[in-house]
């Protein structure tokens, strides 16, 4: 634990993987207290996509600010490149439901925004990186624009292409496609596999959508309901490039009924 | 509808955009008719046409020094409030402690009359602008510490996590997320107390004071001229309604982003 700051400076090289040791969580230190999250044991390769589903409320979201750095859990621990995380790292992107744009800055210095916030300016040539991803996200033409003048679908982009400002190693998506209408968050998620695929990622992508994980993601951690646990890991075993078709394929459909049986199973219907 | 009768939907139109003013043009009709019809003396409510010819019979030199009295006092105590309020609002967001020791504080201030305590201090500061001056701070910052660490607090957490895994200082935290997010709460907060500032330039000058529209009311009044204290009212409402709209202005032109959509 001598210095976080360390692993911070040289994050990509390592075979560096996320990983939780019997991690769980609650938020009041009274034994009685309950748990929102419980044993929770799940290692991420570099540069793997892992889709976490469960019902909501189950603490989906709590794993994604550990690794963030945002929460500690309160049992076990969460280590990133070997490393246990016991503060905010910087390393991370984050992409929330909702894109979060400043609406007083323009779609350009949004996007620049962490730069600015973090070290208080930025260079011509961040500048230029900016606008490489602008265009990577076919964005160019609404660089000057304000954020309210952008679809929902263009203003998530932006959120995502802003968490890949600073090269993170790790991007951490917290059902970031939920807000959007169906139509545009099929294309966007195949959108992000290609971004992915450009840019190695290790990703980490929360969703309540079981077709949206099968079709994106490498494994799938299943959890229960709160005390959020794992039902399961299941490997994707589709195979890549994913597109439309995928979705039409046997395997897929298979797949989803795996997630959706572990899912609606357990439970009484509601 | 409207395309079958043209005439008629647009005289629908343009009722409707004139109606306020056409509301109020027959108020003032109203008004002079009951004077004229009823003839109630001047003393008792003078007409609008008495009430514009007392407002000519002022010269507009005696006009202007008592305005500027007026105005001088409300906007020092508006910047001043300013001055007081964002820091301090600040404060009360960045640290829970000087929350819990300033919030009870604020509301004993804000709960005492300041109309009552306005003598008091006076005796205090004396009958220059000072004592007036801070008259119309204690008026005018309540609402802006409210309205800017409600604003502050309304930040998405999404944004002070990003801030927080970002690892940025914490001022940039307040002034290049919360202050931003709270511009349109602040300019809220600043509508009523320019407002109020003017209220609380005319108490003091109630209190105490040789000049000033307020003054001049009051005095014109005790001497019986109705008419005469009925202009400087209404001078001085269409002087607190300017500077109602010079906010809204400022709020338009510097941050346009932070106006409710149009529709």
């Amino acid at each position: 634990m001598e210095s976080i700051e360390d692993s911070n400076k040289e994050p990509s090289k390592q075979a560096a993987y996320v990983s939780f040791k019997g991690v769980g969580h609650k938020y009041d230190p009274l034994p009685t207290a309950p748990m929102v999250i419980d044993s929770i044991d799940l290692d991420i390769h570099r540069h793997e996509f892992v889709a976490v589903v469960g019902p909501s409320g189950c603490g989906k979201s709590t794993l994604l600010r550990m690794v963030a750095g945002l929460l500690i859990p309160s049992h076990g621990e969460v280590s990133v490149f070997d490393r246990p995380v016991t503060e905010p790292r910087d390393d991370v992107g984050i992409v929330f439901q909702k894109a979060n744009l400043l609406p007083w800055l323009t779609v350009r210095k949004n996007v620049l925004f962490p730069l600015k916030h973090k070290y208080g300016s930025y260079s011509a040539n961040d500048e230029k990186r900016a606008n490489e991803l602008l265009e990577m996200a076919g964005l160019t033409q609404f660089a000057d624009k304000m954020p309210d003048e952008l679809s929902g679908g263009m203003q998530q982009r932006v959120g995502i292409i802003r968490a890949l400002l600073l090269n993170p190693d790790i991007l951490l998506m917290d059902e970031p496609f939920s807000a959007l209408d169906a139509l545009t968050r099929e294309q966007i998620g195949f959108d992000l596999l290609d971004i992915w695929r450009e840019h190695p990622k290790t990703l980490l992508f929360i969703t309540h959508s079981i077709s949206e994980a099968v079709l994106l993601a490498d494994r799938i951690l299943v959890m229960s309901k709160r005390p959020g646990t794992v039902l399961d890991l299941i490997d994707v075993d589709l195979p890549r490039p994913r597109s439309s078709k995928t979705i039409n394929s046997p395997r897929f459909s298979e797949l989803a009924d795996l997630i959706r049986g572990y899912i609606y199973e357990p439970n009484v219907p509601a | 509808m409207n395309q079958t009768f043209p005439l008629k939907s647009w005289v629908k139109q343009q009722a409707n955009r004139f109606a306020p003013a056409l509301f109020f043009i027959g108020l003032v009709l109203l008004w002079e008719l009951v004077c004229q019809v009823g003839k109630v003396p001047n003393y008792i409510l003078p007409s609008p046409s008495a009430i514009i010819t007392a407002f000519f019979n002022v010269e507009f030199s005696r006009w202007m020094t008592h305005l500027w009295a007026t105005l001088r006092v409300a906007l020092m105590g508006f910047v001043l409030s300013i001055m007081i309020a964002i820091p301090l609002s600040i404060g009360m967001i960045r640290s829970e402690l000087m929350n819990r020791v300033l919030y009870p504080a604020l509301i004993v201030i804000q709960s005492t009359p300041v109309v009552a305590v306005a003598p008091l201090i006076i005796v205090l500061l004396g009958t220059e602008d000072p004592s007036r001056v801070l008259i119309t701070c204690l008026i005018t910052f309540f609402p802006l510490v409210v309205s800017t660490t409600t604003g502050m607090l309304e930040t998405p957490p999404e944004m002070i996590e990003l801030s927080q895994s970002l690892r940025a200082p914490r001022y940039r935290e307040t002034w290049q997320i919360r202050i931003p997010y709270a511009i349109p709460h602040i300019f809220s907060g600043l509508r009523v107390s320019i407002t109020l500032a003017i209220i609380g330039a005319v108490v003091a000058e109630f209190v105490a004071a040789e000049e000033g529209l307020g003054y001049f009311i009051q005095f014109s009044t005790s001497f019986f001229k109705i008419p005469q204290a009925f202009a400087g009212l209404i001078f001085l409402s269409v002087i607190s309604l300017l500077l109602f709209k010079s906010v809204q202005w400022t709020q338009a032109w510097f941050f346009p982003w932070s106006l409710p959509k149009k529709k």
